[in-house]
């Protein structure tokens, strides 16, 4: 005899659960976490290093940046005195729930006004990975195409904030951004977004004023 | 997914789990094609062949393991 068992169990209902012990967790310590997801090249690490340096005095910031091999990351993030650590998946192209709780041990919470995720870089798995984050932010880089959040939408769906980055290099590539906002806004139209530039530093102020937002008692503003 | 399947036919002894039923949302980012792959290579020569997937398309981003078919040994 045959029959059909009805389950209507989420598949990632382990790493679900485990987020949301995660975010209990950060919110009872006041630890703002943000989550930062892109393709590969789209200039995660250059803004976390433009946003560490950037920070004011004071401002308690630690990073858990992700890779499938390299610790080159951290090595480059490290420079700026913060608590860094770098998560090597060894061919996993996500980060999940476990790999951040495994990546905590040891670091006092209550001791962090904000934790950077740098997730690996992709735009496909790491969308459905909840890491217990206040915000996902999806980053595109004028040099990928403005098609990108049609292609990918999960990610642009999931997003708070979707972050245009290299807009210096919009005179040379051709990257419509009034389209690659309209793109983002048909997927998702409640999220922010924000062109920036770390080499002109274009859009880093309104950038970090995002930031502030959700840190009421910190004004950040970059130096 | 598989674990479930096992944890489902643990749960009930003198019958074979025949096929796994999966909702995927077009934002859940999963690839029905790819989810495909990966079951097939992962049931075969396992203790769980045969085992058919189905993938029933659904809203947003839901990613459900919605029901599993078991029949009598």
């Amino acid at each position: 005899m045959t029959e059909v068992v009805i389950l209507e169990k989420k598949v990632l209902n382990e790493n679900q659960r485990l987020a949301a012990e995660l975010r209990e967790r950060f919110a009872r310590a006041g630890t703002l976490v943000v989550n930062l997801i892109s393709s590969p090249g789209s200039g995660k690490t250059r803004l976390l290093e433009r946003t560490l340096e950037s920070l004011p005095a004071g401002v308690r910031a630690a990073v858990l940046t992700g890779d499938i091999q390299t610790d080159a990351d951290a090595t480059r993030l490290a420079r700026f005195g913060f608590p860094v650590r770098q998560i090597t998946t060894g061919g996993t192209c996500h980060l999940d729930a476990k790999m951040i709780d495994w990546h905590l041990e040891g670091w006092d919470l209550d001791a962090l006004d904000i934790l950077f995720i740098e997730n690996v870089g992709n735009l496909v798995c790491p969308s459905s990975y909840d890491l217990g984050e206040e915000a996902k932010i999806v980053l595109l880089s004028v040099t990928e195409g403005e098609e990108k959040p049609l292609k990918y939408p999960s990610i642009f769906f999931k997003s708070k904030l979707i972050l245009l980055t290299k807009i210096d290099l919009l005179p040379y590539v051709p990257f419509d951004y009034a389209l690659a906002c309209a793109n983002a806004r048909s997927v998702n139209a409640e999220a922010d977004i924000l062109g920036v530039s770390c080499q002109t530093d274009t859009g880093l102020r309104e950038w970090m004023e995002w930031l502030g937002a959700k840190l009421p008692a910190t004004e950040l503003q970059p130096r | 997914m598989i674990d479930a399947v096992r944890a489902q036919v643990a749960k009930n002894p003198g019958k074979r789990a025949t096929a796994v039923g999966v909702r995927i949302g077009a934002l859940a980012g999963v690839d029905g094609e790819s989810l495909q792959f990966g079951f097939d290579a992962i049931v075969r020569d396992s203790d769980v062949e045969p085992l058919r997937l189905v993938i029933e398309h659904a809203e947003a981003d839901e990613l459900d393991l919605a029901w599993i078919e078991v029949e009598d040994l």
